[in-house]
């Protein structure tokens, strides 16, 4: 009792974060591509992207919502015209996904217990995360697990090994 | 494996019929918000988002639910006083579980009412219906901002209560969930943002509760499920009151296998054999409560609690105490190098140290309890099952003693056999048990009352073999236990043990005088690992027929 694994905490916070921003992120790349016509896509076109930076500066036009600023220009483009970063998103979704339930193919990998590849990809996940209106709890989800894998490397805390590469050194 | 996951959590028995009720009034919870807000020409403004504002109603109204349910099972103190009454309907025991259900709940329709939220205030921005922006109604407005809050409350108390996390450190468990204070307030004031409403702007009112109650339409939920919540405060605030009342710790024995005996005089503390309470040592920490089994009867003038040395707060309670862990460590280590009887101090190997209380002064201590399954029902049963493994043998202390008190007053209601299991790995590591275990097996006079039966399951090394093949032949009582019923070696076989119980018991064998056409109770109570349980609870199952009824009870559920 009373010696909290920070990565076995962070990576339950992780997960939330990741399953969370990929869910949202998804739901807007697929309501972009998806047929708006059929009933799911109704229901999923309503989740149509925007740019969480909008307010800066923007108009609010009765009926459409809020017109953004020129300035905020480059996030349109890359969020609402085509949907870039929900797919950068997504792609670091899946990945975090794949590293924290470990996938069994990486499992086999060095970097499966590397903190520091986990706090990169989660300092980019959360960067990206904040930029779309849906992200923002992911990104604050995601923030607390870095903080909690910073904490663990900080205090040196090892991954334990996966079952089947005990026993072979250095190379998994 | 044998049957799947899904069938055993889901589809047998009890389960079957608490997922049908618990997971058809969630459904019936979701389809009445979702119909009554779409029938509602009130809010008709609000319709025309369609699916995802009837979506988040209706899981609106379930999550209500659901935080009206989740306190429920945490009122130890009420739940204490009717478990025996409502032991029919519910296993009172699984509290926790209960609770972990309710959670599970909650975060899938938190999910769901989140989702349909995003898209309501996006499209109240698009539309325009009410003359706000979607980030206004997330980070401005009462309901998006408790929401938030209770989110992310809900990912750090889910989080640190995950059973790997909670048996790492408890404390951080204990202290985040204790966020469950703020996390209700914001559940109770969630809808107080007036945001189901029939007018653009919200209607507020300057008397509680804030809000006009003509023009905000919500379903005021919180007027019936703030009731647990005030309940579980005042339940809490009671057990502050009664820990305070006057404790003493009058002695502390250390026994060499490294237990620490604390025997407490409450007088104000009531309680039966089998229960188990909390400890609170303000010197090392002033909020800090540590659940322990009780080891006492009820009879005796004392409450006694055995705590080993494990961890860093009963290490520290070893400290304070001047019987650190490398004191008791050296005590273990002469008792376990086989001094079984040294002639020169004759002390035994179960004899106890007691603390001179002249240099150390013994710290202020609170208690707080008692709470847990009383075994009390022991004695409304034919036959008592007792299996202890490892420290799970601790509650049987209390109710074996309480057994052995009702015995010598002549006083056993039906009971008419006792067979103990005690399944440990290391036998020498319990020899506080062995003490009395010895005492207890000492006073029978019916050789059939009470049989002991203790399993070891450690691999035992050659010169241990040799020690017990040489000690063993011929002497009074077994090398290991010092008792005189034989250790047993490996693991037990609970579907033999059980069979040939229900045999005996079938031809008349096993209790003298019982007649077969009466329904023999068997009542089996188990404290120790769940695996272990599990084998157990199939074996009652599988072995109780017409004339023999097996039950199943676990008595600490506060491990897990």
């Amino acid at each position: 009792m009373g010696n909290l694994v920070w990565h076995e905490l962070a990576r339950l916070v992780s997960i939330t974060a990741s399953i969370c921003e990929y869910c949202f992120s998804t739901s807007i790349v697929a309501s972009n591509t998806v047929a708006i016509r059929c009933s799911v896509g109704r229901f999923l076109g309503a989740l149509f992207p925007q740019v969480l930076l909008d307010f800066v500066g923007g108009i609010v036009r009765n009926p459409g919502g809020i017109q953004p600023a020129p300035g905020v220009a480059v996030f349109i483009t890359l969020i609402v015209k085509a949907p870039i970063i929900q797919i950068l998103v997504m792609i670091l979704g899946l990945t975090m996904i794949a590293l924290e339930f470990s996938l069994p193919q990486v499992k086999g990998l060095a970097i499966y217990r590397s903190f520091v590849v986990r706090i990169v990809l989660l300092f980019f996940q959360a960067f990206l995360c904040i930029l779309f209106y849906q992200g923002t709890n992911a990104c604050l989800y995601s923030l607390i697990a870095l903080g909690c894998y910073t904490r663990a490397q900080m205090l040196g805390e090892k991954m334990e090994v996966a079952k089947e590469n005990r026993g072979k050194g250095g190379r998994a | 494996m044998g049957e799947s996951w899904f069938r055993r959590e889901f589809l047998t028995g009890r389960r079957l019929a608490f997922n049908v009720i618990f997971y058809g009034l969630h459904f019936f919870f979701f389809g009445y918000g979702w119909h009554s807000q779409a029938i509602n020409t009130k809010l008709a403004a609000l319709n025309a988002l369609t699916w995802s504002v009837w979506t988040s109603r209706g899981a609106g109204l379930v999550l209500a639910f659901d935080g009206g349910l989740i306190l429920l099972p945490m009122l130890r103190n009420i739940l204490r006083v009717i478990r025996p009454k409502l032991q029919w309907a519910f296993p009172a025991d699984e509290n926790i579980w209960f609770h972990r259900q309710v959670a599970y709940s909650m975060a899938f329709w938190a999910m769901v009412h989140t989702t349909a939220h995003y898209v309501n205030f996006f499209n109240v921005e698009r539309t325009q219906v009410r003359p706000e922006i979607a980030l206004d109604i997330h980070y401005t407005q009462a309901g998006g901002i408790t929401g938030h809050f209770m989110l992310l409350m809900m990912v750090l108390m889910y989080g640190t209560a995950h059973n790997k996390i909670r048996q790492q450190c408890f404390e951080a468990f204990w202290y985040t969930h204790h966020l469950a204070f703020f996390f209700m307030i914001g559940l109770y004031s969630h809808a107080t943002g007036c945001f189901v409403r029939d007018t653009p702007e919200p209607t507020y009112t300057f008397t509680f509760p804030f809000y006009s109650t003509s023009g905000c339409l919500g379903y005021e939920s919180w007027r019936f499920i703030i009731w647990p919540g005030i309940l579980y405060f005042g339940e809490r605030m009671y057990r502050e009151y009664r820990a305070r009342r006057a404790t003493r710790l009058s002695k502390v024995l250390v026994h060499p296998s490294g237990a620490m005996e604390l025997r407490i005089v409450k007088p104000s503390f009531k309680y039966v054999a089998g229960q188990w309470l909390f400890v609170q040592v303000p010197d090392i920490s002033g909020f800090q409560w540590h659940p322990f089994t009780i080891t006492s009867a009820p009879e005796d003038p004392y409450v006694s609690v055995h705590i080993r040395q494990v961890g860093d707060w009963t290490q520290a309670l070893g400290d304070r105490l001047g019987v650190g862990p490398s004191v008791v460590a050296n005590m273990t280590q002469a008792a376990m190098k086989g001094t079984e009887k040294d002639e020169k101090t004759g002390m035994t190997r179960g004899d106890f140290v007691e603390i001179d209380s002249n240099n150390v002064t013994l710290p202020a201590i609170r208690i707080d309890g008692p709470y847990g399954a009383p075994a009390e029902d022991v004695f409304s049963a034919e036959v008592a099952v007792l299996i202890g493994a490892g420290i799970g043998v601790t509650p049987f202390a209390s109710i074996l003693k309480h057994i052995w008190y009702r015995q010598k007053r002549g006083n056993l209601g039906t009971l008419r056999r006792v067979e103990f299991f005690w399944v440990c790995r290391d036998a020498p590591s319990f020899g506080w048990f062995q003490t009395l275990l010895q005492e207890v097996e000492a006073a029978q006079a019916d050789p059939n009352f009470l049989r002991i039966n203790i399993y070891l399951t450690q691999k035992i090394g050659e010169d241990m073999l040799w020690n017990i093949a040489v000690n063993d032949a011929g002497a009074d009582y077994d090398p290991l236990t010092l008792l005189r019923t034989r250790t047993m070696f490996g693991r037990p076989d609970w579907m033999t043990i059980y069979g040939q119980m229900k045999q005996a018991v079938e031809t008349g064998q096993y209790i003298p005088g019982s007649k077969s056409q009466l329904k023999t109770k068997v009542a089996t109570y188990f404290c120790g690992p769940t695996p272990l349980a599990k084998a157990i609870r199939e074996a009652t199952e599988h072995h109780t027929s017409a004339s023999v009824n097996f039950t199943f009870a676990k008595v600490c559920c506060y491990i897990d």
